[in-house]
């Protein structure tokens, strides 16, 4: 590495190449919104607090879904199935009196053995089939709840508050969730620049030449999955102790499909298999959801389908791509802002024709 | 083409003795009772290039999946410089050293080439670092003529370029073995022979080829020794001028008709016209 070989002259691309630059921006964006976020407290306001404590805790939901539905392109949606798995452990662990911060280890553990042993068979299936499946397990184990009787007769859950004044735990709450939405953000900086996430970005683009490429697809796509479940396991365990009441399954559920459906829905928003996007998408659908909820009960209901059907139809590829391809500059010519963004105003018309508008 | 008449041009594979790169030992597959190869054996030697011809349909691409473990055989075996890998997955297969291209390009669509290469070289190729990986991937741009696409995605390449891409792929593994499923059809003229001198290229630098293709003339300028395979099965083997000759290859790509016509034109000069042909090295299927 000391010096130049004769070789290195011939480099085509150095060691600075735009995608490296583009994980820096992508990295200390991230970073500033989480340091904007954790001055939400300082407003004093718990209607703010709780809003943001949501937001952050979509982050978290969001991002790690990430890791399977955007990086590796395997729609997993089953991913409440780990949520729940999350805030159920910690329910039986908090009424049998063992330690909260010893639950939640335990909850990982059982979400990522979980994922493991579900990702084995689930992992073997493509497309449409993976999605039905995930969302089979995770029903399943929603009805699964209710029918035992855990916690209450149709699995709802009552546990007592942490033993200390409700508005510092709710700020103690808020910075769990940011803290973790702050390590799910590194482990996708971390993974955009790995040899795994090099892995399972070959299996999203095209899983037959990945793997004759010399890449065991097979682990690295359980790898990513139970990746995937090992956060949203830990949110699951820190929002029972939060919310302190919740059910099995339907509407507030532990086991909610609607909350699959919503991190899905976040991570395309803001570009599914980008840094950013699902953080993005998480800040606009959530802060949505919540103003219109109070503003436009009436609205409210529709929004998530409306928000669907109009990401799908002009946003397939997420704002954080939008925004990419308005910027995007031909190889090798240097042109001026405007015009790079003229042309990039042409080109995304242009993808969103052909897209079927 | 003197590396290649310097070659020992047997016909059967060399009582040497020594441990083939390649062997494939009575295998069959079968998709739902129609046999795609039937009860093929073939063995190719260490620095060799095998052609394997044959028209529509013979079974070529699903020797190549075979080779390369996309595709399980019914039956037979499957042994690589002497180890037995008819059980391995295709990535095992990749990390000991046998590249293979697929016939439809496979691009990782939204990466460049340059990634795209990359990916090849961390894992196939058994780089630790990207650093490394992207010193392998310039190498083997240069080397395959996509230096200049290196920043276009796989999707925005040319046919031509794809088939490039799946070279430089397979390149970028460092292979002992590889495997090229029709990479000259639909190039031009002036591509074919700059894809002939690449191949003939990564060959001398000591790496064992299998070429299939389908088009005779293709393959005749890097093979040592052709073999034609028709309905899965073995039907003539040998140098490129002794399979041209043969009736049953002309008869398998042309018809039946056209092989007797033929036969009969050949035949008041036929030894003249075959040591002719043999001696210009080419032939005109």
């Amino acid at each position: 590495m000391a010096r130049a070989a004769p070789t290195e002259e011939r480099t085509i691309v150095s060691a600075s190449a735009p995608d490296t630059r583009e994980w820096r921006w992508s990295f200390g964006i991230g970073l500033g919104i989480l340091a904007l976020i954790a001055l939400v407290p300082l407003l004093g306001s718990q209607t703010a607090l709780s809003l943001w404590t949501f937001i952050a805790m979509y982050i978290v939901l969001a991002q790690s879904w990430n890791f399977i539905g955007g990086y590796t392109g395997y729609p997993a949606f089953g991913n409440v199935a780990f949520f729940g798995i999350g805030a159920y452990t910690i329910a039986l662990i908090l009424q049998r009196g063992i330690p909260y911060l010893l639950g939640l280890g335990l909850a990982v553990a059982i979400a990522a053995v979980f994922a493991l042993i579900v990702g084995l068979p689930v992992l073997r299936l493509r497309g449409h089939y993976f999605a039905i499946a995930t969302l089979g397990v995770a029903e399943a184990l929603g009805e699964f709840a209710a029918s035992k009787d855990i916690g209450g007769p149709s699995g709802e859950i009552f546990l007592n508050p942490p033993p200390i004044n409700y508005r510092i735990s709710n700020v103690l709450f808020f910075y769990a969730f940011l803290g973790l939405a702050l390590v799910t953000l590194l482990i996708t900086v971390w993974l955009t620049r790995s040899r795994m996430g090099y892995a399972l970005v070959a299996i999203r683009e095209n899983e037959l030449a990945a793997e004759a490429l010399g890449i065991p697809t097979y682990w690295y796509k359980v790898s990513a999955f139970v990746l995937s479940a090992a956060p949203t396991a830990l949110a699951g365990g820190l929002f029972a102790y939060w919310q302190l009441a919740f059910e099995a399954s339907g509407e507030g559920g532990a086991f909610d499909v609607n909350i699959s459906v919503t991190m899905i829905l976040m991570a395309f928003l803001g570009g599914a298999g980008t840094i950013l996007g699902p953080m993005l998408g998480a800040i606009i659908i959530e802060y949505l959801d919540q103003y219109t909820s109070i503003a436009f009960p009436a609205f409210h209901g529709p929004l998530l389908g409306a928000l669907i059907v109009l990401v799908t139809i002009f946003l397939p590829q997420g704002l954080i791509r939008l925004v990419r391809e308005l910027m995007r500059s031909p190889a090798g010519v240097k042109l001026s802002y405007t015009t790079r963004f003229k042309q990039g105003v042409r080109r995304v018309t242009r993808f969103i024709a052909s897209n079927g508008v | 083409m003197s590396h290649a008449s310097s070659r020992p041009m047997a016909s059967e594979p060399a009582a040497s003795g020594a441990t083939p790169a390649l062997e494939l030992d009575h295998i069959t597959k079968r998709f739902g009772g129609l046999p795609a190869v039937d009860d093929l054996s073939f063995s190719v030697h260490p620095g060799e290039t095998l052609g394997v011809i044959g028209p529509n349909g013979a079974g070529k691409s699903t020797v190549i999946g075979l080779v390369g473990g996309a595709i399980a055989p019914t039956r037979g075996a499957i042994r690589f410089q002497g180890r037995d890998i008819t059980r391995m997955t295709p990535h095992q297969r990749a990390q000991l050293g046998i590249a293979r291209t697929f016939q439809i390009a496979q691009p990782f669509a939204g990466l460049d080439v340059h990634e795209n290469v990359i990916v090849g070289a961390l894992f196939g190729g058994r780089l630790r670092t990207r650093s490394e990986a992207a010193r392998v991937a310039d190498e083997v741009l240069e080397r395959t003529g996509l230096r200049a696409k290196a920043r276009l995605k796989g999707d925005e390449l040319t046919v031509a370029d794809r088939k490039r891409l799946e070279m430089a792929r397979a390149l970028a593994l460092r292979p002992r073995l590889l495997l090229l499923d029709e990479v000259m059809a639909g190039l031009t003229p002036y591509e074919v022979e700059q894809a002939v001198r690449l191949i003939r290229d990564i060959n001398q630098s000591g790496v064992t080829v299998v070429v299939v293709e389908h088009i005779m003339k293709a393959i005749q300028g890097v093979s040592d020794r052709v073999l034609v395979i028709h309905f899965g099965k073995r039907i003539a083997e040998g140098t490129p001028q002794q399979v041209l000759s043969d009736p049953k290859v002309i008869e398998a790509y042309l018809g039946e008709r056209y092989a007797r016509e033929r036969q009969a034109q050949a035949q008041p000069q036929a030894n003249e016209g075959d040591a002719e042909r043999a001696a210009r090295g080419e032939g005109d299927i």
